[in-house]
């Protein structure tokens, strides 16, 4: 039989969420330094929050906190520049027969399966070269591979693969959102990059992340000073069909030749292209007069806003605050109410 | 596109602002206002979520919709000094509507197969780490968040009343059962 409790032990919990203020609470603080149960009902409540506060936290690494945020950013950058198209009314016409034909897909599926069969490998094909020292593994919806010396060659089929593909390097990580690359370490330092097919984004520690598109290399600066890992257009380096880099890699940054690449401007997009290979190679005056080109011939088209930040952002890598400073009002003047406007108007100020 | 430059422009450069500053400049469609956002309370948004749902393979997936909820509903931040309980009403409604997308499907499945029927998430009892996290998981989510809410993240029962748009009463009493319940579900797991 247990003791009867003291008819105020309720005010505990009252007082825990803000019912009892004032006198009333006071009374009560007086009232639990005599009363047994009510202190105990009091330190219980406090031991359970405590017990929830003390629940392990899972670490999170800083790579994988910058990695979702460049996510979010670019989610929203994404929908600022393509409204996304709401679907018409038509579609929830056909909507129970989408649904009746996955459900019977699902069913066909789940009675077919061997009770045996393990879970579906993804389609990341891996070619080590002969030294490297790699491993892979599944975690949730990605597909980890981490090198730690040597070169690898991937290819991600990404119709039969939904995962996301990470390459975790000693120095950074590497997140395929393309098909067919190259990834060279040495001495735990990520030496080179190289993509045949679709982009990647490179993201090395203490540097800005790197988005390189088909046929672009990428190599280390020398001197940490450079803002800009170098990067070319490997059309004119390395043959696009070389499956692995044969020859060593070199930390000798590759710059010149980006910039000189002959690139056909053809039409805007063309013409776009070139001024981003100028920009990724650090040849920023190059980069600001060909963003200057586009910005004049396509005032219209929808990247148009984006050359005129980075011409002035060219602009102001090259030194050039002067011009800087007229690019950054002329943007303000195109654009009043682009969504660089805020930093832009920084710029402005003298 | 690749935008390179973005984050070119060092924090320093960018005096410190309250929230309802940087949600004004969200509103605006500024970049980097949702970078400060982020930066502010991606770890508060991702403990509470993290402790709030079963399944950890959702925790950055809903993290990232949270941030994104949020910069497409900055219009509408009614300007108070906080968006951290603004910031978890969007997280709980994110939750509710992934259980029940989640349900639903598990129910059809379940009915495909002809197996028990059921709205329990089956992965729950995988992810469950300590006995604290197993109790909470037993408790109906409406509870769950709201005691989270409370004893993990500190918030006020007006705070929490108006970021879930339930009355005030509603909040004591899902506390009052959430304390109950945990208690007899943690006193449980000492008895030998």
């Amino acid at each position: 039989m247990t003791a009867p409790r003291c008819p105020r032990v309720f005010e505990a919990e009252a007082m825990r969420d803000g019912r009892l203020t004032g006198a009333e609470r006071a009374a009560f603080e007086r009232h639990t330094t005599q009363c047994a149960d009510c202190a105990h009902e009091v330190g219980a409540l406090d031991e359970l929050a405590q017990r929830v506060l003390e629940m392990p936290d899972c670490a999170l690494d800083e790579l994988h906190v910058r990695r979702e945020r460049t996510r979010v950013l670019a989610a929203f950058d994404e929908s600022l520049v393509l409204p996304r198209q709401r679907p018409g009314r038509g579609w929830w016409l056909a909507f129970p027969g989408v649904v009746a034909a996955l459900a019977t897909a699902l069913f066909v599926y789940w009675r077919a399966r061997p009770v045996s069969q393990v879970e579906r490998t993804p389609n990341v094909v891996v070619h080590p070269e002969s030294s490297a020292a790699w491993s892979k593994r599944t975690e949730g919806n990605r597909e980890i591979v981490t090198l730690e010396q040597g070169a690898l060659w991937i290819h991600v089929e990404h119709a039969a693969n939904p995962r996301r593909l990470i390459v975790v390097l000693p120095d950074g990580e590497l997140e395929d959102t393309g098909t067919t690359f190259t990834v060279s370490v040495e001495r735990g330092h990520t030496q080179r990059v190289a993509v045949r097919d679709g982009t990647v984004v490179l993201r090395i520690q203490g540097q800005p992340s790197v988005g390189l598109g088909p046929g672009e290399t990428w190599a280390p600066s020398v001197t940490p000073a450079a803002a800009i890992p170098a990067i070319t257009s490997a059309a004119t380096e390395h043959p696009s069909s070389e499956p692995m880099p044969t020859e060593a890699p070199s930390a000798v940054p590759v710059r010149a030749p980006a910039a000189s690449a002959p690139v056909t401007a053809a039409g805007a997009s063309g013409e776009f292209r070139l001024a981003m290979s100028a920009f990724r190679a650090g040849d920023n005056v190059r980069a600001a007069a060909a963003f200057a080109t586009f910005l004049a011939k396509y005032t219209s088209d929808e990247r148009a806003q984006d050359a005129a930040y980075l011409r002035l952002i060219a602009l102001q890598r090259a030194g050039h605050e002067s011009e800087m400073k007229q690019a950054a009002r002329e943007y303000l003047r195109l654009f009043p109410a682009g969504f660089r406007r805020t930093e832009v108007q920084r710029l402005t100020v003298p | 596109m690749n935008r390179t430059p973005k984050g070119q422009l060092s924090k320093s450069d960018v005096p410190s602002a309250t929230d309802p500053e940087i949600l004004q400049r969200l509103a605006c469609g500024e970049l980097s206002a949702l970078g400060e956002l982020y930066d502010q309370y991606n770890g508060i948004v991702r403990r509470f979520i993290a402790r709030a749902t079963a399944d950890a393979e959702d925790v950055d997936d809903l993290v990232h919709l949270t941030f994104l909820a949020a910069a497409k509903s900055a219009k509408k931040y009614d300007g108070r000094a906080s968006c951290r309980p603004w910031l978890m009403g969007i997280a709980v409604q994110l939750l509710r509507r992934r259980r029940r997308g989640l349900g639903r499907f598990l129910g059809l499945l379940s009915a495909l197969i002809g197996s028990r029927s059921g709205n329990v998430d089956p992965r729950a009892a995988l992810h469950a780490r300590n006995d604290v996290k197993r109790a909470l998981l037993q408790l109906s989510e409406p509870k769950r968040v709201t005691f989270l809410m409370a004893e993990l993240e500190g918030l006020s029962c007006d705070e929490i009343a108006g970021a879930l748009g339930i009355p005030i009463g509603t909040v004591w009493t899902r506390l009052h059962a959430a304390r109950r319940e945990l208690r007899q579900l943690l006193e449980g797991d000492r008895e030998p």
